[in-house]
């Protein structure tokens, strides 16, 4: 099983940037994501928390960066954290981040749906402001 | 000058941004940037009136009956959009064509969405979330985000081109200042009218 890197894109499609850790299990989903098609890209995703939920089996932590997601890429994040669930439920251990930028005065609607996501998925998200890893 | 030019005269110095013609990614990724960067010094601002875009270009794009090919020979829906700076807010109108049996559907959706508070539209966008995606790839979400990040109703209006054609404006205003304690409407909503 391989690791996922992908480096983010701003261009007239905005790529999110993606590091999938096996040795770690960690996993980052930062930046903003709004593609050309949606399905497609976030497939390769789910394929390879399958992979990893059904033969590696240790710890994943899912750290979110996301500044900016279209409706199309929640639809996909909320199947992505339902797969964790599910891990969760058949005994994986799992831990969701979920970091945003607490110097951004209008960041009560993406705590919203965050808040949202946890309703939805029964996940739970640790809300991180970002403040909080600066010394 | 008459009066009726003056008011066309305003009407056309509001004018931020202004396109009509095929929503193709080459033209979203241009409007997408002018709004990012220079619509207003409020970066908060922009990016409510960016997100708005995002969801109504990609209705345009997917449902617009009047299409044409882009020059990688993608399936594109034509349309208008037009952004207005006001004292007090941005008004974000979109058009296209359709037909009474499409658009009726997507009318009951608006007024089910203007009818609901923040609590309710939040809920609604969770069942909607969790439903298949629809023929065309569209999430369902898009109008009921457009209410929730405008924080304003979603004003709508259809006007009769032929027998079978109809033009379909959208109209969400969003405002440039929310003081938390005194929020109010820029302007009273204006009621949705069916023109023939």
């Amino acid at each position: 099983m391989n690791d996922i890197h992908i480096k983010g894109l701003h261009e007239a499609y905005f790529v999110p940037t993606v590091n999938f850790e096996v040795e770690t299990g960690i996993c980052e989903l930062a930046g903003e994501s709004y593609l050309e098609e949606t399905i497609k890209f976030y497939t390769p995703l789910f394929a390879w928390i399958k992979e990893y939920t059904e033969t590696i089996k240790k710890p994943l932590t899912f750290n979110f960066k996301l500044s900016y997601f279209n409706t199309s890429s929640s639809k996909c994040l909320v199947d992505l954290l339902n797969m964790l669930k599910t891990y969760q439920k058949n005994g994986g251990e799992v831990t969701v981040n979920w970091y945003y930028d607490d110097s951004d005065e209008d960041i009560d609607e993406e705590l919203e749906e965050v808040e949202d996501f946890t309703i939805e998925t029964g996940l739970t998200i640790n809300k991180i402001p970002n403040s909080s890893l600066k010394n | 000058m008459s009066e009726n030019t003056n008011n066309e005269k305003s009407m056309l110095d509001n004018i931020s941004i202004s396109y009509t013609g095929m929503f193709d990614t080459e033209v979203l990724s241009v409007l997408a940037k002018d709004i990012e960067g220079t619509l207003s010094s409020d970066e908060k601002v922009n990016k409510k009136v960016f997100k708005i875009f995002i969801e109504l270009a990609q209705n345009i794009s997917l449902y617009s009956l009047e299409r044409a090919k882009s020059a990688t020979g993608e399936d594109m829906g034509i349309g208008t959009m037009i952004i207005r700076e006001f004292d007090d807010c941005f008004e974000f109108s979109t058009g296209n064509k359709t037909t009474m049996e499409n658009i009726i559907p997507v009318m009951e959706k608006c007024d089910n969405i203007n009818s609901m508070s923040r609590e309710k539209l939040r809920e609604y966008r969770r069942l909607q979330r969790n439903m298949p995606a629809g023929e065309k790839g569209g999430g369902n979400i898009g109008l009921i985000q457009v209410a929730l990040t405008a924080d304003n109703p979603i004003e709508y209006g259809l006007i009769k081109c032929s027998e079978d054609e109809y033009f379909y404006i959208v109209n969400v205003r969003i405002n440039k200042e929310q003081p938390s304690e005194k929020k109010t409407l820029c302007k009273t909503p204006k009621k949705s009218t069916i023109n023939e």
